[in-house]
């Protein structure tokens, strides 16, 4: 019967006493985020996401859904979970060590204005392989971006944090109405990702989205590592939400002042351009599949990942390193009297640096909860010069059917750009941040 | 296969026949040229023509022989396929080459999938209603579904994914609006064994898990894994350490004791003694913190179900339960303590509490009230505070009796 031992896990330990705690590599509200060895499998580093199950973040039916989903893809381009346990209150989710981080914390430490296209292509082409696996399933990511795509020393490339992804094939469970009625079939409405990666109809929730919002965050993420950060990024993330659904993307509208002078000096072919902009179609249907962007020239004739080592992996800082760097910031940031700085619960290690970067560019901005349900709202939305949008509360002229809202709006504030998500099973207009 | 496609594939064969002058069959191509006749009707006719031709067509031709003899299969023509390829898998697990059982799987696989696409469609086609209830027709005609569970271990995981997905979605299939599925099922009631039996298997549980929780979305069919002695079994399978496969057998757990109101009722009045006899030990005061927090929460969802209503007063009359009870109401995880105030509030607004509870409750007067006055959750909520509010007056107005 070894057709069916090949599909066994190697078995990891499901007791914290196996594992030796080495480094704290990533840290969020109710996660942290550790290097680790197993003793017992030849000292193997392993990657520990810690999970505090008793904060009230933590959602316990997503982080199910989430080690779910883990065990049961198989990808050499999607991170697995090696095995999941709880310690007393916690979860530990046990993962291959990915010695490099991820590409958001390579690029805000190393290359802050971007990588040069053949990087690029070759790190993309990998998440497309993840991407085409993923949709072939009917699984939808709905959190692609550079924070969540993580790279070891010999070049492995692999897409992490399913924590809001979901599978369009379940979504009779997820809906309240247990019919198989077609048009809600194969369309999600909730409210997943984080807002600058998230595609037009996934702002728009209410009418549906589906495979395709994953592909356009793919081209948010190809432009945040062409230039170092998704476009934008210097709004606070609810003008950006509003930006992107009502204008058009072109290739050079992720800039923000700073970066003018860097963009003359770079330099992108017409393939990579247009591959990018076939992303951002407004329309989702008619941006290309995962499957057919593999098919595309600047896909085909790209480098392989040893160039990706040689270029950008050589002589980078450890991920320890870049994690101490990031708390030395943090405590620096902690004292400049900024409000009290929240950041995601249970993301995948590397990732933290950008969110407190953000968070203190952007500070004083309070991000209004309402901001995501604006779409009714933004077409009465004046759009002029420099101030797009008031920082005061926007009037939402259209609520999603519930008197929630007003209530959520009331009670709590974000500034940091955290996955959001909302639960309809929580009733009503409420958004849960994660 | 959708129009869509034969109509597109009869473009190929119109576009690849034109740059031959002499032939009659462009005429005849162009002829047919927007019906999708063309495929059927050139097996009788045509095709002798065009195989005849091979020495020009070169290259192309076979994959034309090719176009020309795939008669689309229908829905009941892929389920007899996926069922002798079941059959044969089923019996003859060891007297066959590697190679020749790896292509007989491999051809499994590939009919399962095609099977999942005409159930849910594709991101070209949404699924066709008729073909859906042709498909399943078929598929409970025969023993399909057991030898699909029965054959699940053998298949490689991306298989296994989408034979649970078809088997999740034959449970709502309508055929005559009759859910068939559930007729077969109750005549079948073992293979809810095998389902249950499945979450010992780390390689199984989940798939098995998925398919269980589907299969008691059926009244009847929750109500013989209720009465079932594997009930028992779930008990520990949500304490198993994977945490994956505990969490999702205590999502079954709950789906079993929450759907069905009448069943629940019915049976929890009857296994009442057993039942919260289990529930308290091994999931209340378990030494496990998620069992607890997850036990907490579904005694509360059962007891506060208006159709639970009796059992509710007897659980609230016992002193054992009430003891339970606070010392999960002291715990120091606060999700904890908020799902125990849940269910300790009904004990203390039972209006005919009997005299032992009430003199654990004077007992503890001044212990319980310290601790409501500190009992905040994060969330704002009127709700839990009105009930607070309650609980601290009623325990305050105790009078001890004798």
């Amino acid at each position: 019967m070894d057709q069916i031992s090949k599909f066994q896990r190697v078995q990891y330990p499901l007791d914290s006493n196996a594992y030796k705690i080495l480094d704290e590599i990533g840290v969020g509200v109710s996660a942290t985020v550790y290097k680790a060895i197993c003793v017992p499998m030849n000292s193997t580093l392993v990657a520990i996401k810690c999970i505090d199950l008793d904060q009230s973040r933590s959602d316990l039916d997503s982080i199910r859904r989430e080690t779910k989903t883990m065990s049961l893809l198989s990808h050499p381009n999607i991170l697995e979970s090696h095995c999941s346990f709880t310690v007393d209150r916690h979860l530990w989710m046990v993962m291959p060590f990915m010695s490099a981080g991820s590409l958001q914390s390579i690029i805000s430490s190393s290359f802050p204005d971007g990588l040069p296209e053949p990087c690029i292509a070759v790190v993309l082409k990998e998440i497309l392989n993840a991407l085409s696996y993923l949709h072939d399933q009917g699984h939808i990511h709905r959190d692609v971006k550079a924070g969540n795509i993580l790279i070891d020393s010999n070049g492995k490339v692999k897409l992490a944090d399913f924590g809001v992804s979901a599978s369009i094939y379940e979504l009779n469970t997820l809906e309240r109405s247990s019919s198989l009625s077609s048009s809600s079939r194969m369309r999600l409405t909730d409210l997943a990702g984080t807002p600058y990666w998230m595609a037009p109809e996934v702002i728009h929730s209410h009418t549906g989205y589906s495979l395709k919002a994953d592909i356009w965050s793919f081209g948010i993420t190809a432009l945040e590592l062409a230039h170092g950060r998704p476009p934008l990024s210097h709004l606070p993330p609810s003008k950006s939400l509003i930006m992107k659904i009502t204008k058009r993307f072109r290739f050079s509208d992720c800039h923000d002042e700073n970066h003018k002078k860097n963009r003359r000096n770079k330099k992108f072919s017409k393939a990579f351009k247009a591959m990018v902009a076939s992303c951002l179609d407004q329309d989702p249907s008619k941006r290309p599949s995962a499957a057919k962007l593999l098919k595309n020239s600047v896909f085909k004739n790209c480098k392989g990942m040893d160039y990706f080592v040689k270029n950008v992996l050589n002589g980078l800082p450890s991920v320890e390193e870049r994690f101490k760097e990031y708390k030395v910031l943090s405590r620096i940031s902690s004292h400049s009297g900024t409000d009290a700085e929240e950041e995601e619960g249970g993301d995948v290690y590397g990732d933290t640096v950008i969110q407190h970067v953000k968070t203190r560019r952007i500070s004083g901005w309070n991000f209004n909860e309402e901001g995501f349900e604006l779409d009714p709202a933004v077409k009465q939305v004046r759009f002029g010069g420099e101030s797009i949008i008031q920082d005061k509360k926007i009037d939402v002229s259209e609520s999603y059917g519930s008197g929630d809202l007003a209530d959520s709006a009331k009670s709590s504030t974000l500034n940091t750009p955290a996955p959001v998500e909302r639960s309809d099973e929580t009733g009503g207009g409420i958004i849960i941040l994660v | 296969m959708s129009t869509s496609a034969a109509a597109a594939r009869e473009e190929v064969v119109v576009r690849r026949l034109s740059p031959l002058p002499q032939s009659p069959v462009p005429a005849a191509a162009a002829a047919t040229k927007g019906h999708s006749g063309l495929l059927t009707n050139s097996k009788s006719g045509h095709s002798g023509l065009l195989s005849s031709k091979s020495g020009q067509l070169g290259g192309d031709s076979k994959r034309m022989k090719g176009l020309f003899k795939s008669k689309p299969r229908t829905p009941v023509d892929i389920v007899r396929q996926t069922r002798d390829i079941l059959i044969f898998a089923d019996q003859s697990s060891t007297s066959l080459s590697d190679s020749k059982r790896e292509e007989k799987m491999a051809e499994l696989a590939k009919n399962i999938r095609e099977l999942k696409s005409i159930l849910y469609g594709n991101s070209e086609s949404e699924p066709v209603s008729e073909a859906c209830a042709q498909l399943t027709q078929e598929f409970f005609r025969e023993n399909t579904l057991r030898l699909l569970i029965v054959c699940l271990p053998q298949l490689n995981l991306e298989a296994r994914k989408d034979a649970t997905q078809i088997v999740a979605n034959l449970q709502r299939q309508q055929v005559n609006s009759r859910l068939i599925a559930s007729d077969y099922l109750e005549k079948n009631t073992d293979l809810l064994d095998i389902l249950i039996a499945g979450y010992a298997n780390t390689d199984m549980a989940l798939h098995y898990g998925v398919m269980l929780r589907e299969c008691i979305r059926h009244q009847t069919v929750a109500r013989y894994v209720l009465e079932s002695p594997n009930v028992k079994k779930l008990f520990d399978y949500i304490q198993l350490p994977y945490f994956d496969i505990s969490a999702d057998a205590a999502a079954t757990f709950k789906e079993l004791l929450t759907r069905h109101k009448s069943t629940v009722a019915e049976f929890l009045s009857k296994n009442y003694d057993w039942f919260f006899g289990e529930f308290n030990s091994k999931l209340l005061e378990s030494t496990n913190y998620i069992t607890r927090r997850q036990a907490v929460k579904l005694l509360g969802d059962i007891l506060l179900d208006r159709s639970n209503a009796v059992v509710m007063t007897r659980y609230v009359s016992s002193r054992d339960n009430l003891r339970i009870l606070m010392n999960l109401l002291r715990e120091s995880s606060k999700s904890i303590q908020v799902e125990a105030f849940h269910v300790f509030k009904l004990f203390v607004a039972n209006q005919n509490k009997p005299p032992d509870i009430i003199s654990i409750l004077v007992a503890n007067r001044s212990k319980l009230l310290r601790l409501f006055a500190d009992f905040k959750i994060d969330k704002e909520d009127e709700q839990f505070e009105a009930d607070k509010a309650q609980v601290v007056r009623e325990i305050a107005s105790l009078e001890p009796r004798e």
